[in-house]
């Protein structure tokens, strides 16, 4: 009996490792095959028989994406949004998320309600008035226009995700601020914005990481040079120079790398976060 | 109100204070509809870039709005856009391929999802990294996803066609985007590599919800693991698994990003969804009242599905 | 003076009344413990006190001012909470000096005051390290620190002790017994403790369903509880409740029980207001230490033991009595065993009537 368990143990422990093991390949193999092109001379890319490993490697199609296109500008506009974003997401979403978090009124579970729902609305039925409505106001293909259209469709998911990490700071800690002195808002800003600092870098990580990575209103609301940002710039040059594979997967590289940065900072906190979120809505 | 302010202004006369935006936004911290007052900024926000809009969006599908025909005009049109609709074939034909496009993209990625979690929750030694490595994929943008791809699958110099040739699967090398019968399951594939990490972040955080002394009871009562599985975990994770696949097929019906990148609906109309077609109508076409009523169209339909979907997962619960 | 008064203080959640009209006088340097079951609107009051929630209706005057409307840092308080709610994020001489900072008072003095609260409670020694790093008696000392260190005109406790084991909560419970006597500060001090709410007290606000039920000297609570609610509320084992008829023999008083089996219980020879209820269907309530071991003729009552639990210093007894169960704290070397016969007496002046209907207290 012991045998037998112990063996079907081991047989589930191999077959466990061969799962994950598959998994990680099957996710990071396209990574690095990418990462592999982009390394590599034009000439080795388009070869009769595939080039596992570089037989030689080069950073001339890192320098090339840099230097002769718009790519700095692009990522620069892009860092601009990105900022933007996050910081149009914490002023106005920490405060929603405190007030949900931390008040019990009527209407509360509506409202909560009524900031998730917004993310069922399709983009695109928004999208098109959004282009008409930020051109009647001048803010059709500039940086704060995109922010300001990110952040809203951002915030649903901040608000939620931010509420249950200020959930788990507890109440009585602003009722003894309060007795202490401090205002309702002292008592935000000195007592749990402290406290839900990992929450606050994590969200944000996370919004931040949606906002660079945006495709679609930029696509729809930029149209210069001047607020257009990565992904779209990259998309476009693949469409009007016939961009050559290892420009291409360096400029995907390049692009990703404050992701994957971000992503390995705060990756325990933000799931965490994510999930609580999802879990409970 | 006021007499709380007298009260308050009386603990600071100086007259510097009391003209402080921080200390005036204190006081006002105190008042009775503070936490309303937390809420403005984002509900304006909210109202002037979704609500707004999304309104003005289901007005402009009963109007014509054709931004290269002005000489149009921008009239009222009723339903117009509803009935043409109708007769369109390519409607039907999205329609039809957001079906079978989000069908099997949350079955896929359920499964994987499923499979990683229940893999990363024995937690054995070592595995912590794979889970975070596997998680990557959900994090990064669709446009590089979609050329990684698209590199991947590429009819010349593709290295998954290099891999099923040297393995003997393929003949030759396969253009995979450019054929309408493999087109659509390619970007399947794509989408599912993209997005079945965050149903594995979901059930796993499900999974380590459920007491192991179920488990330890079950395995007392010779429940095998199979048994385990269908007895336990998947009614103790039904509200998870419930909220992943709403969020999912909502992500999936509203975004056409990936097949924008991948293929732009073609080869034909082979790889054409709702959100893409209506997209494209607004985009390229600049006929902004079609597009409204296909993304009106599409709303309703995927209302319609949550609130059924919902309402079936809550039955089987009871 | 009286520190504190309150003047039908009411409050609703939406369509929850938690408290129904709640009339309070605290006299300067009184210690009021406020004991009630779990949701009876202790901590609201306290808050209400506090100024952390307004009332529906009602007035708080803290001294002889009004408070209804005045700042929680204005109305010269200080609070415990359950959860101790010590800034994770500061030291603990911070946290203790926050109170004082806060209202902008110099940091030598500030310093001083603290130092000197710290010492008082013997947490001087922890001052730099942060609460996480703190044992839950060391959290329990500091959040004491931080009340004591304002010199407020009235303290507030909700369920201090509760989050420490049974031997740092006798201790603690002593530690703010001899605080209570040397600072003199008056004290609302809410437990669902009776042990804390009898030794802690000068007066016992018994609460349920958001109601006084009683206010009293916690002697006077024990032995003359106001109504059932209260009688079953407080002791342990709890009062015995016997339903029957008040009946005259002879010189005597005595119950007729009803139940299965009904008997006769003979009330002892007390006050005269027992005349004239005759007839009149009562409860009667008898505290388990209010019986003695008896025999024969001497027995106002005999049962069957049911069960015995000696517990060291004496002996719990359960009987049944004509069809009802009583419980009967005697002597430690009782020699009785489950289904003898044993009677009983009761001592005189230890026995309580209540109305079976409104259960308020008769006599
Ligand atoms: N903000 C609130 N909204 C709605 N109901 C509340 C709120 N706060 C408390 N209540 C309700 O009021 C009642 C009294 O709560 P309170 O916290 O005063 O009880 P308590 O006597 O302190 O109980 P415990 O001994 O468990 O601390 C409870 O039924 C509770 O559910
Ligand atoms: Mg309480």
């Amino acid at each position: 009996m012991i045998t037998t368990s112990r063996r079907a143990r081991l047989g589930w422990n191999i077959a466990t490792y061969a799962v994950l093991i598959t998994l990680t390949i099957f996710c990071i193999f396209p990574l690095v095959w990418t990462l592999l092109t982009s390394l590599k001379y034009e000439a080795d890319i388009v070869t009769q028989t595939m080039q596992y490993i570089p037989k030689r490697i080069t950073f001339d199609n890192y320098v090339a994406i840099w230097t002769q296109s718009g790519f700095p500008t692009l990522v620069f506009n892009s860092f601009v949004v990105t900022a933007t974003t996050v910081v149009l997401c914490l002023i106005t979403g920490t405060l929603a998320a405190y007030s949900f978090s931390r008040f019990h009124y009527p209407g509360r579970g509506v409202l909560m309600l009524g900031y998730l729902v917004i993310r069922m609305f399709p983009a695109v039925l928004m999208i098109i008035p959004l282009f008409i409505l930020m051109r009647g106001v001048g803010l059709l293909d500039s940086r704060f226009g995109l922010a300001l259209a990110y952040t809203s469709f951002l915030l649903p998911l901040f608000v939620w995700m931010l509420k249950g990490f200020f959930d788990a700071a507890p109440k009585e800690l602003e009722s003894a601020a309060r007795i202490d002195g401090c205002t309702r808002l002292g008592a935000m800003v000195r007592i749990v914005l402290p406290l839900a600092r990992n929450g606050l870098v994590a969200t944000s990580v996370f919004v931040a990481i949606a906002a660079w990575n945006e495709f679609l209103f930029a696509l729809m609301l930029t149209t210069s040079q001047g607020s257009r940002t990565w992904p779209v710039g990259l998309q476009l040059m693949v469409g009007e120079f016939q961009l050559p594979w290892g420009v291409l997967a360096a400029g995907g590289i390049i692009s990703i790398i404050p992701v994957m940065i971000l992503f390995a900072i705060v990756q325990r906190t933000m799931v965490h976060g994510i999930t609580a979120g999802a879990v409970k809505g | 109100m006021a007499e709380r302010m007298s009260a308050l202004s009386e603990q600071s006369p100086s007259i510097w204070r009391r003209l402080d935006p921080a200390a005036a936004l204190g006081r006002l911290s105190e008042s009775r509809y503070w936490m309303y007052l937390l809420l403005v900024p984002s509900a304006i926000l909210i109202l002037a870039v979704v609500l707004y809009p999304t309104v003005y969006g289901f007005q402009l599908s009963f109007r014509q709005m054709r931004l290269n025909r002005p000489d149009l005009g921008t009239g009222f049109v009723g339903f117009k856009h509803y009935i043409y609709m109708w007769s369109d074939k390519v409607f039907w034909l999205s329609l039809r391929n957001t079906a079978v496009w989000v069908t099997f993209a949350v079955v896929i990625e359920f499964a994987l999802g499923l499979v990683a979690a229940l893999a990363l929750n024995r937690n054995l030694p070592g595995t912590k990294i794979m889970g975070v490595l596997i998680l990557l994929p959900f994090f990064l943008p669709n446009v590089v996803a979609g050329h990684m791809w698209a590199l991947l699958l590429d009819p010349r110099l593709g290295v998954v066609n290099d891999i099923l040739v040297r393995l003997g699967f393929l003949e030759t090398y396969k253009a995979w985007f450019a054929d309408p019968s493999t087109a659509l399951g390619a970007a399947i594939l794509v989408e599912a590599w993209h997005g079945f990490p965050f149903f594995a972040l979901l059930l796993l955080a499900g999974l380590k919800g459920v007491p192991d002394d179920l488990y330890k009871a079950a395995s007392v009562d010779g429940a095998g693991p199979i048994r385990q599985l269908r007895l336990i975990t998947l009614p103790m994770l039904r509200s998870v698994i419930a909220a992943a696949v709403i969020l999912r097929v909502i992500g999936l019906v509203n975004s056409p990003d990936l097949l924008l990148i991948l293929t732009g609906g073609g080869p034909g109309q082979s790889t054409q969804v709702l959100s893409l077609y209506a997209f494209q109508k607004a985009y390229k076409d600049f006929n902004f009242g079609y597009a409204g009523a296909l993304s009106v169209v599409m709303f309703v339909l995927l209302m319609v599905f949550a609130w059924a979907y919902v309402r079936v997962s809550k039955v089987n619960q009871d | 003076m009286s520190t504190l008064t309150l003047n039908g203080v009411r409050k609703s959640f939406g369509a929850m009344d938690v408290l129904q009209s709640i009339d309070l006088q605290l006299e300067d340097g009184e210690f009021l413990v406020l004991l009630g079951p779990s949701g009876c609107g202790k901590s609201t009051l306290l808050n209400i006190v506090a100024g952390l929630e307004t009332p529906t209706s009602g007035d708080i005057f803290i001294g002889d001012k009004r408070v209804n409307d005045v700042h929680p840092k204005n109305r010269n308080i200080a609070m415990v909470f359950q959860s101790y709610a010590l800034y994770p994020t500061m030291p603990v001489e911070r946290n203790i000096g926050f109170g004082l900072e806060m209202r902008g008072v110099e940091a030598d003095t500030r310093k001083r005051a603290v130092d000197g609260a710290a010492r008082m409670l013997q947490v001087d020694h922890l001052l730099d390290r942060k609460p996480g790093q703190l044992s839950g008696g060391q959290r329990q000392r500091v959040a004491m620190g931080r009340a004591i260190v304002r010199e407020p005109e009235l303290f507030l406790f909700d369920e201090p002790l509760s989050n420490l084991d049974a031997k740092l909560r006798a201790e603690m419970r002593t530690e703010i017994k001899r605080l209570h006597n040397r600072l003199g500060t008056t004290v609302v001090y809410v437990t669902h403790d009776q042990i804390e709410a009898m030794t802690l007290g000068t007066r016992i606000a018994v609460m349920k369903g958001g109601v006084i039920q009683q206010l009293a000297d916690p002697m006077t609570t024990y032995e003359k509880p106001a109504n059932m609610f209260v009688a079953g509320f407080i002791g342990s084992p709890s009062m015995n409740f016997v339903n029957g008829t008040l009946a005259r023999d002879g010189d005597h008083v005595v119950l007729q029980t009803e139940g299965r089996e009904p008997t006769t219980i003979r009330l002892p020879r007390v006050a005269a207001n027992l005349d004239g209820l005759d007839g009149r269907q009562v409860v009667l309530g008898v505290r388990p230490e209010s019986f003695s071991a008896a025999t024969g003729d001497t027995a106002d009552l005999v049962g069957t033991i049911d069960v015995v639990e000696p517990t060291g210093p004496d002996t719990l007894v359960v009987l049944a009595v004509g069809g009802q169960t009583i419980t009967a704290r005697l002597g430690p070397k009782l020699t009785v065993s489950t289904g003898e016969t044993l009677g009983l007496t009761i001592h005189p002046d230890s026995i309580s009537l209540f109305d079976p209907k409104s259960g308020g207290r008769i006599g």
